[in-house]
């Protein structure tokens, strides 16, 4: 078949609006806040004349922001584990349970990602704050004499987090739960391993390329959240999101603010590959 | 584990995942001046407060229009894309599909920030909404590419290739034979794209103008200050729009896939 010079050139419009729009709208200003980091400090405007390092050296010489970031890891740490704890047997109850179950849950799990995010994180404001439900319930039966500190720290940060994020822990792992042959575990079942040795040494194993996905997704976007900790951490608990927004906004600290928030994507990125490098070893093995 | 104890343990996590949402209902009708629970009363007054605010209802409306811009620019992109992905893409599939989906692995912080920086560099600045509805293409993109190229898994080429030797016209091969096979997967992208943008906060956050804040935005500034029940019945309304938007396009629009 002769192909004609101009059908050649068509599939490549196809792609051509994407193309630009990622080229232009998300390469060019990744690269531009690299170089905006390096920029000097304005007197007055966002960002000065000429380039410099001090963005980076008043980072690493002030303890306070390298201390955040160990707090945001921490916190980024906890959040992922949980997820992963709660959300692997409801992603194995929705890739194996009984179908009728399977359409609801699926639907639960899927529904609170219609809702955004400002919304469910007030939600949490609501339950856990000291005059909130929770320490109203607990208040009124008794069981406590003051409030319990659920808010404004970092204790009610995870648990919104965790609320947030269970969903993109869950989808991945049920995916990779449906892909495994159910006569695997059958094999295993038949040769005498027992339940727990089924799952420890089949499904487990064969789910980790979901619980890789999930985990990345959940570190990576509890560590870039910025509503659930600037709402529920308040004042007294910033996370690096929440300070690297705060001095772009508010201060107009622009060089400085970059210079901030590359040192959080670098440091989340380094565990994210260790993360990677670890699982697929285990994987082999 | 035990099968009832597996159980349990699953509806716990799936109240777990809805308290919120259902608390920020109930508390919208709450009747008196601040959230406390149980409500004081049921009354809609928040609701009559929040239809009278005009901050809000502009919000609403700011909302409305860029979340129907967006699903309309980033549906285009996003399935033109897509059919280049499966049809055409060769050996750059991978890098397609990777670079497709950047703007979901990326931060949505650093998208914002580095947006931010950028309109103001180029002089585009954000006194129009070009940074805003930008942004927001960029992070519904994902979603349409997604959600399109797999409804294109299953299409066989040879049926484009079929009506083509019969004499159909690019375009008309593109009407008859491509669009109605992958109708549901333009519709739900759409779908996505429509709610994400509605419901996205960080990239709007950063690339407001004056006097543009969309509705979760106008939410927020409340939210630091206020603590009336008026909140919980804007999130409610905005809760309601979105699932809206789900059953309409599920029931009328599903329907006319038939009708192609």
């Amino acid at each position: 078949m002769i192909i004609p010079p101009r059908k050649r050139l068509g599939p490549l419009l196809l792609i051509a609006p994407a193309a630009i729009l990622l080229c232009v709208f998300l390469v060019l200003p990744y690269l531009n806040i690299v170089v905006m980091s390096f920029r000097m400090p304005g007197q007055g405007t966002p960002y000065g004349p000429g380039f410099t390092l001090g963005n980076y050296g008043k980072f690493f010489s002030d303890f306070f922001y390298v201390q955040q970031v160990i707090n945001t890891l921490w916190i980024g740490f906890l959040t992922t584990f949980l997820c992963l704890i709660l959300g692997y047997p409801v992603a194995w109850q929705l890739a194996r349970g009984a179908s009728t179950f399977r359409a609801l849950g699926y639907a639960l799990v899927l529904s609170p990602l219609l809702v955004g995010i400002v919304i469910r994180s007030y939600g949490w404001t609501i339950l856990l704050g000291n005059n909130g439900i929770i320490n109203r319930t607990l208040t009124g039966w008794g069981l406590i004499d003051g409030p319990l500190p659920l808010m404004y720290n970092a204790l009610g940060i995870i648990i919104a987090l965790v609320h947030v994020f269970l969903p993109f822990m869950i989808l991945p792992i049920m995916s990779a739960i449906q892909g495994i042959d159910p006569s695997l575990e059958a094999a295993a079942r038949s040769l005498g391993a027992s339940k727990v040795t089924s799952f420890r040494r089949i499904t487990l194993p064969l789910s980790l390329p979901g619980i890789q996905a999930g985990c990345i997704l959940v570190f990576v976007l509890s560590l870039s959240a910025y509503v659930t900790p600037s709402l529920i951490g308040g004042l007294r608990v910033k996370t690096m999101a929440v300070t690297v927004v705060d001095a772009l906004i508010d201060t107009f600290q622009w060089p400085f603010g970059s210079a901030l928030a590359l040192m959080l994507s670098v440091t989340g990125a380094i565990f994210v590959v260790i993360f990677g490098r670890l699982t697929v070893m285990k994987w082999k093995a | 584990m035990s099968k009832p104890f597996f159980t349990v343990y699953c509806l716990i996590i799936y109240a777990f995942l809805l308290a919120p949402i259902a608390v920020v209902v109930i508390a919208s009708f709450n009747a008196g001046a601040f959230l406390t629970f149980p409500p004081q009363g049921l009354s809609f007054r928040w609701y009559l407060v929040f239809f009278n605010n005009e901050v809000f209802m502009r919000a609403i409306r700011t909302s409305l229009w860029i979340a129907a811009l967006t699903t309309v620019i980033s549906g285009i992109i996003g399935t033109m894309a897509a059919m280049f992905y499966v049809t055409h893409a060769g050996k750059l599939k991978e890098t397609v599909r990777v670079a497709m989906l950047a703007p979901l692995l990326l931060p949505e912080v650093l998208t914002a920030i580095s947006l931010l920086f950028f309109v103001y560099s180029v002089g585009l600045g954000t006194q129009n909404l070009v940074g805003m509805i930008v942004g927001h293409v960029l992070i519904t993109l994902p979603f349409v590419f997604i959600n399109v190229s797999a409804s294109m898994e299953s299409y066989d080429p040879a049926w484009s290739l079929a009506a083509q030797s019969l004499g159909a016209g690019r375009f008309t091969r593109f009407r008859r034979i491509m669009l109605p096979l992958i109708k549901p997967g333009v519709i739900g992208g759409c779908l996505f794209a429509f709610i994400i943008s509605f419901d996205v906060f960080t990239i709007s956050f950063m690339l407001k103008g004056v006097g543009m804040s969309t509705l979760p935005i106008q939410l927020f500034d409340y939210l630091r200050t206020n603590f009336t029940p008026e909140a919980a019945a804007v999130s409610t309304c905005s809760i309601v729009l979105t699932m809206a938007v789900v059953v309409i396009s599920e029931k009328v629009l599903g329907l006319r896939i038939h009708r192609f």
